[in-house]
């Protein structure tokens, strides 16, 4: 893929990753076929500041901002136990954006 | 979601709820006031697991009717709790993965949509039904 391809994805996708991701997602991107294009645009991000929301306005203690990103197992275990009795709603407040951006990459990585 | 990220998981939380549930038996009296749950403490209103506790007191004394009178969750706990350990036991006894395999099947099947709808409306009725008994 030409660079003026990968360089307009990075800038419209960098909140969704790691910092220290985005130099490995580019090198990949030029390796890619012109033809995954249209396909990378379909993978499912999550905006880490919208989950963030969601988790702190009260779908912490429901579980719902685990399952929004994926994490279905663990949304279960949360909604069970009224968000790990009210202490994983608030150690999940510090934790779900960089759990959201390590899901956005392994989403991003079935296309890499 | 790595093996040794969910058992490390599953074994800490196994050990919290074991804690907490033997912390409640003693001091049940003492704090029945007051509850951890963030949700009710801040809405004022049960959230869908409120009575969880009571009702996994209730299954170590075994009224099991008043048990699922309070929480019917408070049995699907009850069996983590008490069938999770040994699997990870046999599990690490003998080097093999059925509990993260059966965890990742579950993370599979409850994302199909008919049972994803059917698990999402028990749960809403339940919550409904704690919110009516005002738990």
């Amino acid at each position: 893929m030409d660079s003026q391809k990968v360089d307009m994805f990075l800038m419209t996708n960098a909140k969704y990753f790691h910092g220290h991701h985005l130099n490995y997602i580019r090198e990949r991107l030029m390796l890619l076929d012109d033809s995954k294009w249209m396909s990378l645009h379909g993978v499912d991000l999550k905006d880490p500041t919208m989950i963030l929301i969601v988790s702190i306005i009260g779908g912490g203690a429901l579980g719902i901002d685990r399952f929004l990103i994926g994490d279905t197992g663990l949304g279960v275990a949360k909604l069970l136990t009224c968000g790990g009795l009210g202490i994983w709603t608030i150690i999940d407040w510090f934790l779900i954006m960089d759990a959201t951006k390590q899901k956005n990459m392994e989403k991003l990585q079935q296309y890499l | 979601m790595t093996k040794k990220k969910l058992y490390l998981y599953i074994i800490l939380s196994t050990a919290a709820g074991y804690a907490w549930v033997l912390w409640s038996l003693h001091n049940y009296t003492k704090h029945s006031s007051i509850t951890p749950c963030l949700f009710k403490n801040v809405t004022g209103i049960a959230c869908p697991s409120c009575g969880a506790t009571r009702s996994l007191l209730e299954i170590t004394k075994g009224d099991l009717y008043i048990a699922l009178m309070i929480n019917p969750l408070g049995f699907v706990i009850a069996a983590i709790l008490l069938i999770f350990p040994f699997w990870i036991l046999y599990d690490s006894l003998f080097k093999r993965q059925t509990l993260y395999n059966a965890y990742l099947k579950f993370e599979r099947t409850v994302t199909i949509r008919p049972i994803a709808i059917i698990l999402i409306l028990l749960v809403l009725a339940n919550w409904a039904w704690n919110i009516h008994k005002g738990l």
